[in-house]
């Protein structure tokens, strides 16, 4: 189907038929469409300037405005350790020329009611009908001549650190600065991204040296629209832009593929203020529009998240609720060089559900044929949006514009939805193995690592850690914020009191517990004694030989274990003699020291540390003592392990963990108490 | 190449803008459902919208929060159209569809190339005509809803239209939040949003607009076609209590996590959008904070290099205006200090008429604005919905500039002196949270 090539066919008889006066409808059934409105592709006039400039223009008389579009063709150029200089250069330009002073020229443009606008590459002009010859005349001006002042940039400098602090924050700036730099490189114009330190590199010749390099007519083009006839308009631009000199202007060389990661793998940024993970899935690819597979590439990035019908919206959102919304992007550039990307911003608590989430929709379209209704409602989507956005007149002259920039054929709007239409669903199926991947992906996650770290390790993916300017970091303690007034004595106070206050603790000597664990289909029984003079006695044992047993005095200990004892090191004794003891939180040790809220078992707990190698954790709801974490080496490497406190029951009127889970590698073992004992089945003996 | 400025030259150059009347038609149906049409065949594109005289002012105050979850809700499916499907036909028939709520109003419109028209009209009549609600709809958009509410409040500065609400007004609606409390959805039964539905999107209670590329003659067939049969509602009757005025000048901290940059907010409540003096205060904005020459930014953002961003925002509602000036300080400028700059330049006004070429500025911008609001059909349609509903003159789409020209530089300096006196106000010292906070 060739929408282009159908005749006009007026809507008012179509409707007619469809709708004979007394005709009842029947609101089950969709209604049908009419047929196919008529589009008219027309041409822009196009002028060429002696110096270089392509003039395009589209006149509409809708609305007594018009607007110039100044694009000037220029590589994408790496600002390096200077990044800042061509967003510096920008907001310096369009505040006054040589002859104009900044305070004359901005309030001349108000006063017109217009607006004049620049970037590094470009600038945008536009206003009413009856001020438009003085509009491109100020515009001109400053393109040409531009009154670049050191004051200026100083001020300008100040405000560019200032707005890029009002974002440290932002999730969403986290966010597109890391995303880019860890996917492209930090040193890739697409990757490189601007910081206080590099806007400070920044020198103002470095900005008069940029504009010289960027500003030339040679490959510029200027596309004005609206209600002026096309002969004036090029009158006009030929009268203000004619004098513009052709520059001999510096090669740059054209950006280059990053390579993929070699295999999938999670990179992920702490902001602890975040309330929301933003997550990106995504991956490098090289996409011209000009390429054969580049309309089924487009279908494919519809189908999984082009939109609200998309796979990503629909499971994300609509089926599960993680996200506001769910998309991907495909880009395509002359280059070669852009990005597939899926993202979206979930709650904290079900980012790594939302990894599953996009890995598995992404491996969907890789691998299903996609439906064919499917297909044909995106083909659909796309034609419509095309006949729309024809409504704007900027539309031809920006059609115009990209085939010549991007080095189109001539006919490429003219066949764009022929070639729409004539995607198979096995087009969709190649193009989305060739482009998005699920096996060289980066899936960057940037939120609140308390909330968030933990949980990804269930991924099975190796992750990596990066601070908030793409820097490699290693693994970071991830802390909640600690309310105000909690110190490691209230924790303590709180802990004493959840298990039955300082009177009845205070009546316990010493304490004996004894319990089971199968570990492995053997039965192992657990003996643990404490006395509140800090001596300590743990014994393992399976059908009543010993498998281990550890022994603290007070001053020295050891532990034996197949039919080896090793006296306590100087660290251990140190270490026991802090730990060892019954209900040790009595008093505050001087080593103890709160260092922040972590999730145990989705339980937040404030964590004690009481030494190098030792870590408690109370919960903030309970009061209760939830975990003990203990880090040992061995053979030069760090082993942690929990011992976990569970069903806390009253014994005694103190309440007691009745169950008691050790954490070893990749096992846990449930040791179940089956008996306590307070000031009764403790000898001195025992600790000898 | 030299060039000299012939200033004088535009002040006598000034035309009405002639080319861009909108012309429309309107109408009732018997149901009471209003609508509006206006053809323009330029282009091959329709819309298809309906605005619903509900707002996140109405309803309980322990159910803040259903006209925003009601624009999630009628997206969910109705008896003819299952779930889920209502955002994948408007895409596959090749049109774009969006919502939004406001405290007065909610929005809803599907874009299509004009052969769809009857598709559009399909789809809002149903949405009005009978809607699926249901728990599983109501569970799955109360997450949605807390999502979109992280996203945007809880990024930098997203609180500030929060903060003033819950500051300006103590006992009218506008007090909470447009986007509502959580606990107030997670509590609401199904029960209450049948009846918040049956309370408020009766046919009688909306207008719809259908803009583009038709005919009139069919299209108004066809409307009654599709919505003759929705059976009008009991009126709907507000008795919002009305605010005291502000005599004496209220101070608040307000913190946010996002930040660290913190800002100053000077919020005054003034009458609401459709009065005359609404209009001035258009104005008074546009006089303070419109454009790089305009006397706060000029001042305090280039030449004195106090502030980092400065601005003067007259947001319109229907009961009330929020009148806002806002900066943020730029280096060691303390908030102080700042809007000591800012009421210097408001007492200019209240005391001094602005001069005769700053008046013609103003004119020109708002000719601009004007110009360029009437672009697409979609922005036509959006404005008569709005005109017709929350300002009850729809003839504003050609008139406002009219209106606009219509105010005197002495009208501007009398309202200036009017509503905007320290002592009107609340100012906000909006702050970084700090971790230990």
């Amino acid at each position: 189907m060739n929408i282009s090539k159908q005749k006009l066919v007026a809507f008012i008889g179509v409707t007619l038929i469809a709708f004979g006066a007394s005709a009842q409808i029947d609101r089950s059934q969709m209604p049908e469409a009419g047929p196919e409105p008529t589009i008219n592709l027309e041409k822009p006039k196009e002028y060429k300037l002696k110096n270089g400039i392509t003039v395009m223009v589209v006149e509409n008389n809708k609305l007594p405005r018009v607007s110039y579009q100044l694009s000037i063709d220029n590589m994408p150029y790496v600002e390096g350790d200077k990044a800042g200089v061509a967003s510096l250069l920008s907001s310096m330009l369009g505040n006054g020329t040589t002859t104009i002073s900044k305070e004359d020229f901005n309030e001349e443009v108000d006063f017109l009611g217009a607006s004049i606008n620049f970037g590094s590459s470009g600038g945008f002009g536009s206003g009413l009908k009856k001020y438009d010859d003085r509009i491109v005349e100020l515009m001109a001006d400053a393109t040409i001549n531009p009154l670049l002042t050191e004051e200026e940039f100083q001020k300008e400098k100040n405000k560019l650190i200032e707005n890029l602090k009002s974002n440290e924050k932002s999730l969403d700036a986290v966010s597109g600065r890391v995303v880019g730099a860890l996917a492209y490189g930090k040193n890739h114009v697409y990757g490189e991204f601007i910081t206080e330190e590099s806007v400070n590199n920044v020198t103002f010749q470095d900005v008069k040296d940029l504009y010289e390099m960027r500003f030339a007519p040679n490959e510029a083009y200027i596309v004005v629209v609206g209600d002026i006839e096309p002969k004036d308009a090029k009158k006009q631009i030929k009268k203000y832009f004619g004098d513009w000199k052709k520059q001999d202007l510096p090669n740059i060389s054209a950006p280059e593929l990053t390579e993929n990661v070699s295999t999938t793998e999670i990179n992920f940024i702490d902001l602890p203020n975040a309330s929301q993970s933003n997550i990106s899935v995504t991956n490098n690819v090289s996409l011209k529009q000009n390429d054969e597979d580049y309309f089924a590439s487009l279908m494919a990035n519809n189908i999984l998240g082009g939109g609200g019908e998309g796979y990503l919206f629909k499971n994300l959102r609509e089926d599960k609720g993680y996200t506001y919304g769910a998309y991907s992007s495909l880009g395509a550039s002359r280059y070669g060089v852009s990005r597939f990307n899926a993202s979206a911003k979930v709650r904290n608590a079900v980012a790594d559900s939302a990894v599953v989430e996009f890995i598995k929709e992404i491996e969907r379209i890789r691998t299903e044929p996609v439906d064919p209704e499917t297909l044909k409602s995106a083909k659909a989507k796309y034609v419509g949006n095309f006949v729309m956005s024809l409504e704007r007149p900027q539309t031809i002259a920006n059609f115009a514009l990209n085939i010549k920039r991007n080095n189109l054929p001539q006919d490429f709007y003219a066949n764009y939805l022929e070639n729409i239409n004539m995607v198979s669903t096995d087009d969709v199926l190649e193009a989305s193995k060739k482009y998005f991947s699920v096996d060289n992906a980066r899936v960057i996650i940037v939120g609140k690592g308390s909330d968030v770290a933990e949980n990804l390790d269930r991924l099975g993916l190796p992750i990596n850690y990066f601070d908030k300017y793409a820097n490699p970091i290693e693994k970071p303690e991830f802390k909640k914020e600690l309310p105000e007034g909690v110190t490691v004595s209230s924790v303590y106070d709180s802990y004493i009191k959840a298990i039955g206050g300082n009177d009845v603790v205070s009546k316990v000597d010493n304490m004996m517990m004894k319990g089971n664990a199968s570990v492995q289909g053997m039965s192992l029984s657990f003996t643990r004694k404490l006395t509140k003079d800090g001596k300590m006695l743990e014994l393992v044992q399976m059908n009543g030989n010993t498998l281990s047993k550890q022994v603290f005095d007070g001053e020295k200990g050891f532990t034996a274990a197949q039919g080896q004892k090793m006296d306590y090191t100087e660290q251990q004794v140190k270490d026991a003699k802090i730990m060892s003891g019954l209900f040790t939180e009595q008093k505050v040790s001087d080593s103890a020291e709160l260092t922040g809220i972590e999730s145990i078992n989705g339980e937040d707990a404030y964590v004690i540390k009481l030494t190098d190698n030792v870590r408690e954790f109370y919960s903030v709801d309970t009061g209760l003592k939830l975990a003990t974490e203990t880090t040992a080496e061995q053979m030069g490497q760090k082993m942690t392990s929990k011992l976990m406190y569970g069903d806390y029951t009253d014994k005694n009127g103190v309440m007691v963990p009745m169950m008691l889970s050790q954490d070893l590698g990749p096992q846990t073992i449930d040791i179940k108490i089956e008996e306590v004992k307070f000031n009764d089945g403790v000898t001195a003996s025992d600790f000898e | 190449m030299t060039k000299t400025i012939m200033l004088s030259f535009f002040v006598f150059f000034i035309t009405l803008a002639h080319a861009q009347k909108v012309e429309f038609t309107e109408y009732n149906l018997d149901n009471g459902l209003h609508v509006i049409l206006h053809q323009d065949n330029t282009a091959p594109v329709v819309i298809t919208s309906v605005m619903y005289d509900v707002g996140g002012k109405d309803g309980p105050r322990d159910r803040t929060g259903f006209a925003h979850f009601f624009e999630h809700l009628l997206f969910e499916g109705t008896e003819n159209i299952e779930r889920g499907e209502f955002m994948k036909i408007i895409p596959a028939n090749g049109g774009t569809f969006n919502a939004n709520t406001s405290q007065d109003r909610t929005y809803y419109y599907e874009i299509f190339p004009s052969n769809k028209l009857e598709l559009g009209l399909w789809l809002e009549s149903e949405r009005m005509l009978h809607p699926v609600i249901d728990q599983k709809g109501v569970d799955t958009q109360n997450e949605v809803v807390k999502e979109e509410k992280r996203q945007s409040y809880d990024r930098p500065y997203g609180k500030f239209l929060e903060v003033v609400g819950e500051n300006l007004f103590e006992a009218h609606p506008y007090k909470d939040t447009n986007i509502g409390e959580m606990e107030h959805l997670d509590a609401a039964t199904l029960e209450e949003f049948n009846a918040y539905f049956d309370k408020y999107y009766g046919p009688n209670n909306a207008v719809l607009v259908v803009a583009g590329d038709i005919d009139k003659a069919e299209t108004i067939k066809m409307v009654k076609q599709y919505f003759g049969e929705i059976k009008s509602r009991p009126a709907v009757e507000r008795n919002f209590p009305e605010e005291e005025p502000i005599t004496e000048t209220k101070k608040v901290t307000a913190y946010d996590a996002n930040i660290q940059i913190p800002a100053i907010i000077a919020a005054y409540r003034l009458p609401g959008q459709a009065t005359r003096d609404a209009f001035v205060l258009d104005m008074i904005s546009a006089y303070l904070s419109g454009g790089k020459s305009s006397v706060l930014f000029k001042k305090m953002v280039d030449e004195q290099k106090q502030a980092l961003q400065v601005q003067a925002v007259n947001l319109g509602q229907v009961d009330y205006n929020i009148f806002a000036l806002l900066a943020l300080p730029l280096g060691d400028v303390s908030l102080d200090s700042l809007l000591v700059e800012i009421d210097e330049e408001v007492a200019k006004m209240q005391n001094e008429l602005i001069s005769e070429r700053d008046y013609q500025k103003l004119q020109n911008q708002f000719e601009n604005q004007f110009v360029n609001s009437n672009s697409s059909v979609a922005g036509i349609a959006s404005s008569l919905a709005t005109y017709y509903m929350l300002y009850d003159d729809v003839d504003l789409i050609n008139n406002q500039l009219d209106l606009y020209r219509s105010i005197t530089r002495e009208e501007i300096r009398d309202v200036a002196k009017k509503y905007l006196s320290p002592n009107q106000r609340i100012e906000i010292e909006y702050l970084p949270k700090k971790d230990d906070k």
